[in-house]
This record gives structure tokens, sequence and C-alpha cells, in this order.
């Protein structure tokens, strides 16, 4: 077995250098952590990342909102992070629309972050760290959160009008408020998705995510 | 700017083989050797893929990251990006090469069909080649980690058809060559369209499963800031303004660099043949120049190097390519000077950036237990090519998930990192002692193919046992319950037991473990399969 003599197993990649001070989020709250996600709203669906979700208080915190009492997201479009379940890499999706996007995939899937048909056919880690950029298709190079969020402002109609008519089969209840059109990201993150500093507590808990590829271009860590 | 290619018109020598073979070869003849060439095309591809992900998991591309980061590491991820670049491409030729013989109702052959040992020659490859580094002139590629000699080997896979080289499919100089008889045959009189629908279009492997970059291929040309927001996002005013990881990125693959409309052809006609042999031939030796020869680019957009290109420049760098002996084509024109900063295997070693990694590693000679582990890589490969012969047998509506499930899953989620978990053991005994644990890629069998998920299982289980006994002998209470409960694999989704980072040998043991269950027993937590998919269900009624 493993001696003295023998190499030593290869060390975990540390945060890139130099990690950016004073922490740019002291005012936000903090990311809850992998597969912490709170009640959400009933027969809602879930979503892939901040500011993609349907309606008020579904988000990360879910219907109590962040710790603190400041109450959950007033509506849809301004959530805090995702709400599928936490995953590192393409299809590996539970759900239609709970696919991240950017680093595996195809051109086509690329441009649709978040947006994916169903299960196993999304593409990539959610929640999207704002640090991500497409690597195939017409967004190439291009923030994977903000062309997510730009196909979740584009699938609004549609989606909302699915909505709803499930609300009206009786399958979402009748006070669910369903709006008619979906608010800002929250402001610190609106111009960017969510960045690794955030949702790694500033490099206190770096597993709170994982985005795969041993590349080290994915913003959260890659694979080791 | 995706430019779609025409198709390369017949050399002067390849126009003379043509109308021999019109000539004197029957319409039998002319469609008998085509799939035999088809099925050896197949086979040469297989047998490149082995050969360059061993080199690519040589290498760690993300011990380091920012600003800083060394010359050493900065190189190290550069040549993994260009391996898998290439790699990616080879897995597109073997695709390529499998939907041409497909559509001619043939089945491709695959499992069991890579190399048998190694260090091998290619099918049909002429033994006896250019001068290499070592003076010596013999065709054996081994399994090896990237240095200067390793990357020869890889030129001799690559070296480029000249202008006018005769057509060969049997001891063959170069794959040019090699494709170059089949683009001969394919423009022989006897054949029609109707050749190539006898096998439905609808399930060949289709252009969607396709995709010539990933967060894998691509690397970074400088130092950058990895907390900088993608663009257009602005910069926060906490960032650093230098470039961020998406400035930084280099794409050494193009969506445009393919013959036809679409890179990863389905064949239903002569032309669709002829556009996916000249895809492959192009991406791996650049665009043929008249009367020149091969140019450095493998589309006429000019803007991906060819194979061929992409290694020697990768050789380049090495401080031993300054008076090396090797002896290198007139085309397309090599660099002249060692490219800066220099580097050397060593400084990549010392620099923990590179595996010691044995040479054509074979199961047979790890120590005991170790030996299961590899197994179920090779297990886990084998796997992986009934699941690309599988595609065929698929109902097209149902590929794409398949494809997703079956090749995706198996090569991202279990093959790449069971391996870069594997590479984390030392080997402290037997004919690798002192090096760390490498894939062996060998032929194992896994039964019929309409069995081949529990042959996996099986090996799975085996590579289970044998973790489960390291664990046991480097420290049992360090394993605790963790271990425990990833062994209970039937009814655990493994996903809890995952370390989530690389540290001691039991964490990584319990990795090789998790990664085993994903691929034969993970289930989601509404208890959805989330394994590798059992082909049986297609192979009975095949």
């Amino acid at each position: 077995m493993a001696s003295s003599a023998t190499p030593t197993p290869t060390p975990a990649p540390p945060p890139g250098v130099p990690v950016p001070t004073p922490y740019p989020y002291a005012n936000e709250p903090a990311y809850p952590g992998p597969n912490v996600i709170g009640p959400q709203p009933e027969g809602m669906p879930l979503h892939a990342c901040m500011g993609l979700n349907a309606c008020a208080g579904a988000d990360r915190f879910g219907t109590a909102g962040p710790p603190g009492g400041k109450g959950p997201n007033a509506c849809a479009g301004q959530g805090y992070c995702s709400t599928g379940t936490d995953h590192t890499c393409h299809v590996q999706n539970d759900c239609k629309g709970q696919g991240g996007c950017g680093l595996y995939g195809t051109g086509e899937e690329m441009n649709n972050p978040g947006a994916n048909d169903c299960r196993s056919l999304g593409s990539c880690a959610t929640p999207i760290n704002g640090e991500r950029f497409s690597t195939n298709g017409p967004n190439q190079g291009q923030s994977v959160w903000l062309r997510a969020r730009a196909v979740f402002e584009a699938n609004w109609a549609a989606n909302q009008a699915e909505l709803k008519a499930l609300q009206a089969a009786g399958k979402i209840a009748s006070t669910q408020a369903l709006p008619e059109t979906p608010g800002p990201a929250p402001a610190a993150f609106a111009a960017t998705g969510p960045t690794y500093l955030w949702i790694s507590q500033d490099n206190e808990a770096r597993g709170n995510m994982t985005a795969c590829g041993s590349s080290g271009m994915s913003g959260a860590g890659g694979c080791s | 700017m995706d430019t779609p290619d025409p198709v390369t018109p017949l050399t002067p020598a390849e126009q003379a083989f043509v109308a021999t073979l019109n000539a004197n070869w029957t319409r039998e003849e002319v469609l008998a050797r085509l799939q035999t060439d088809l099925q050896t095309a197949i086979e040469i591809e297989l047998a490149t893929i082995p050969i360059y992900l061993y080199t690519y998991y040589s290498l760690v591309r993300n011990n380091e990251s920012g600003e800083t980061i060394s010359d050493a590491q900065l190189f190290a991820n550069k040549a993994g990006g260009v391996i898998m670049s290439v790699a990616v491409e080879e897995m597109l030729h073997m695709s390529l090469s499998s939907n041409v013989l497909f559509s001619m109702g043939v089945a491709p052959q695959l499992y069991q069909h890579a190399p048998s040992a190694y260090p091998t020659g290619l099918p049909y490859h002429n033994p006896t080649g250019p001068v290499g580094p070592d003076g010596q002139t013999a065709v054996q590629i081994p399994l090896g980690k990237l240095g200067f000699e390793q990357l020869w080997h890889f030129l001799q896979i690559e070296y480029p058809e000249q202008w006018n080289a005769p057509p060969q499919d049997s001891n063959w100089d170069t794959i040019g060559q090699f494709y170059s008889y089949i683009r001969c045959l394919l423009s022989t009189a006897f054949l029609t369209d109707g050749d190539f629908q006898q096998g439905a279009w609808a399930k060949a492997i289709q252009p969607y499963n396709y995709s010539p970059n990933n967060v894998d291929t691509v690397y970074p040309d400088a130092g950058f800031d990895p907390w900088k927001p993608a663009p257009p996002a602005p910069t926060p005013g906490w960032a650093d303004p230098v470039q961020g990881a998406a400035a930084a990125a280099v794409f050494p693959d193009y969506a445009d660099s393919h013959v036809g409309q679409t890179q990863l052809v389905a064949v239903q006609s002569i032309q669709d043949a002829a556009t996916a042999i000249d895809t492959i031939c192009d991406q791996g030796e650049g665009v043929p120049i008249p009367d020149v020869g091969p140019s450095p680019d493998d589309d006429q957009s000019k803007d991906e190097e060819s194979h061929y290109v992409k290694f020697l420049t990768l050789q380049a760098q090495f401080a031993d390519y300054a008076g090396t002996s090797e002896q290198r084509p007139l085309q397309p024109p090599a660099p002249t000077d060692v490219i800066q900063p220099a580097i050397t295997q060593a400084d990549l070693l010392a620099a923990d950036v590179l595996v010691n990694m044995p040479d054509n590693p074979v199961a047979a000679n790890y120590p005991p237990l170790y030996s299961d582990i590899a197994n179920f890589c090779s297990a886990c490969f084998q796997y992986m090519l009934i699941m690309t012969e599988t595609i065929y047998l698929v109902p097209p509506e149902n590929q794409k998930l398949f494809f997703n499930e079956g090749l995706h899953r198996s090569m991202i989620w279990v093959l790449d990192k069971y391996i870069r978990t594997i590479r984390q053991i030392p080997i402290s005994g037997g004919a690798y002692a002192g090096m760390m644990m490498g894939p062996t890629f060998e032929n194992v069998s896994l039964g019929l193919r309409v069995n081949s998920f529990a042959g996996l299982t099986d090996f799975g289980n085996k590579a289970i046992e044998a973790a489960k006994a390291l664990i046991a002998e480097e420290d049992a209470d360090e394993a605790g319950d963790k271990v425990a409960e990833a062994l209970d694999h039937l009814n655990f989704a493994a996903e809890a037991a995952k370390i989530e980072k690389d540290g001691d040998l039991v964490s990584v043991l319990q990795n090789v473990i998790y990664y085993v269950c994903v691929a034969i027993s993970k289930t989601s937590a509404d208890g959805y399969p989330m394994h590798l998919p059992d082909v049986g269900q297609y192979w009975a009624t095949a």
C-alpha cells in the first residue's frame, strides 16, 4: 500500500488567484448551499438559476425568503438561484427547464440554457455561475447566464400561457398569482448572474457547486 | 464564420486509379472492397482514441489558475485542450466512417475492435515510416504520458499526405492515402446512390449529437482573472482590469471545419459518402493545395489547424525540438525554432502538471486488486463501443435521449472521472512500482452484446470489492460509515457518497466506488435510472 516512497495523490485545485477583496456581496443573503432549497409555491415549475423563476417566492430560499426576515422574492424573475436539483454536468438534469448550459453540448443547446425539453436533455451544471461562457454555437465566448435570462424573457409569454392553462385545469392553485411581466434579477447580480464568489461564500464553501471540465475555465472549480 | 467547404476534386493520381478500377474491376469487387475498407477505417479511427486519451489523462490542467499561472501549467492546459480537440474529431471520424458503412447495409463493428495490445501499429499501416527522434523507423504507437517522443508518435499517426500521392489501402504510408483509396472506390462508375440507402438514414448517428468544442477542448492563451463575469457583462468594480476566462479562451475546433452542410453527416448518397470522407481527410491532414501539398489548416476559411499541425506546434515547444533527427514532410512547413517558452517533460513532472503513468500498462501487471480497478475502466470503454453500435438500433425518436444518457454520460460522467480518479492511486509494487495508475483500454469481454450490461456490472462489482479491500487495508476507521453507505450501491443513489475533492487514498478509493455506481446503479431521488442504459433490449431483437 501507499508508503512514504510512493507518490501522493494530486491535491485539489486551489482558488484562482488573486481572490478579490473585500468580499463584494456582504450585504446579500448568503448562498444556502448545495441542494438546500426552501419550500416552493405548489405546482409551479422549478428552474435552473437566479432570475429565471416564474412567480413570487420561487427561488432558493423559497416562500419563507432568506434568513433575516427580508421575505420571499416579490415577483417572477427576481429569485435567488436555482430550484431544480443541483447537478454538475450535461444530461444530469431531472426535468424540463432545469438544465444549465455552456460546458458540454451542442450549439443549439447552448443557445437555450434553462429551456431544455425534458429530463436528461438539459445542458450542464446548475446554478449557472456568472463567469461561465458558452463553448459552442452563436453564444460562444459569451455569458451563459445572460443568455439564459434573455431566453427566459423571450419565452415568457408562452410559458405564462402554459401556466395559466394549467391553472385553469386546476393543476395550479387558483390563488397562485401569475404575473404579466417578470421583474429584474436581484440588483447585485442583475448584470452578471450569480458569481462563483457569491455561490462559494467568498471561498468558504467551494463545494457549494462544481461545474464540470478540467480546463479550469468554467469559473466554478471544475472537477478534480 | 460558418463556410462549408466543397468536396476536394480528385488528384491526377486518383483519377488514374479510378480509370484503372473502372477498366478492371467489377461492381461486386468494388462494393466488397469499399465495405472492407470502411470497417478498416473505423478501426483506424478507433485505434487513435485510446492513444490520445491516455496522453490526455496524463495531464493535470487545473492545479493552478488565475493571473499568475506558471508556464508549465499553461502548457499542460494548452496541450490538454489541443489533444482533446483532436480526440473529439477522431470520434467524429469514427462516426462518419460508421455512417457510410451503415448506409451500405453493414453494421459497424466496434466492440473488441480496438488495438489488442500496445504499442501498436494502426490497421494496415506501413510498419516502417520516417525516421523519428530516436533514429528509428518503426511505426509502433504506445500508450504514454505527454512528452516529445509521444508527440512524435502522434505525428506518425497524422503524417500528412503529400500532393498527388498514390492511393493505398494496405501498407499505407499516410491516413490520407488510405482514405484516398476509398475516395477512388466511391468515384467508380459502378456505384449508385441506392448503394448508400441500404441502412435507414434516420437510424444513422445524427448531426445533432456532435459538438466541435466543449469545456475540455478550450484552454487559456495566458493568465486570466477567473473571477471576472463573462461578457457582455460589464466588469464589476471589484474585479481586476485583466482579461477574464472568456477573453483568454482559445477554441481549437471550429464549427465550419467540414465539407458539406454539417460535420456529422448521415449518409444516403454517393455525395454524402464523399463529403464524410473528405471531412475526415481535411481535419486530419489539412486541405490539399493543388501542386503544393497539405495546407496547415483543415478548412478553406483557415480557422482551424489540421491535427498534424496542432501536434507539431505542441512538439515544437519542447526543448528537444532543437536538433531533433525526426523527419518531417515538406508540407506544411514546420516551425524552424523551438517555440518559447520552451518546456521539457521533466519540467511538467516537477510542476505536478504531468502524472507519471506507465507506458503501455496492462491490468494483469498491476498488483492484485488494482487490476480489478483497472479492468472496470476497460469494461466501461468497451461498453461505450457497444452503445455506439447500439445507436443504429435505437428508434430514431429516442436517439438523442439514448446518446445523452448513454454516450455522454459514460464519457463525461464515468470514464473521464474514473480515469482522473485512478490516476491518483500510487502503485507500490510490481512492474509499475513508484508510478501512478493509468487506464489500460483493453479489449475485455462483456459477453454477448445482449448481456453486456450485466458484464459491465460484473466488472463494476469486482472494482467495488477491490476498492473496499484496499480501503480496509489502508485504514478501515478512516473510511467510516460513508464507505458502508457507498457499497450499498443497489439501493443507494451514489451522490451522497461522492468525495467532493481529491484527498487521501481512502477518499480516492471511495470515488472509485462512486463512479462505478454512476455507471451501473445510480438512480435519481424519484427512482429514475441515472446509470448507463442497458442495451439488451435493442440486441434481443437485432
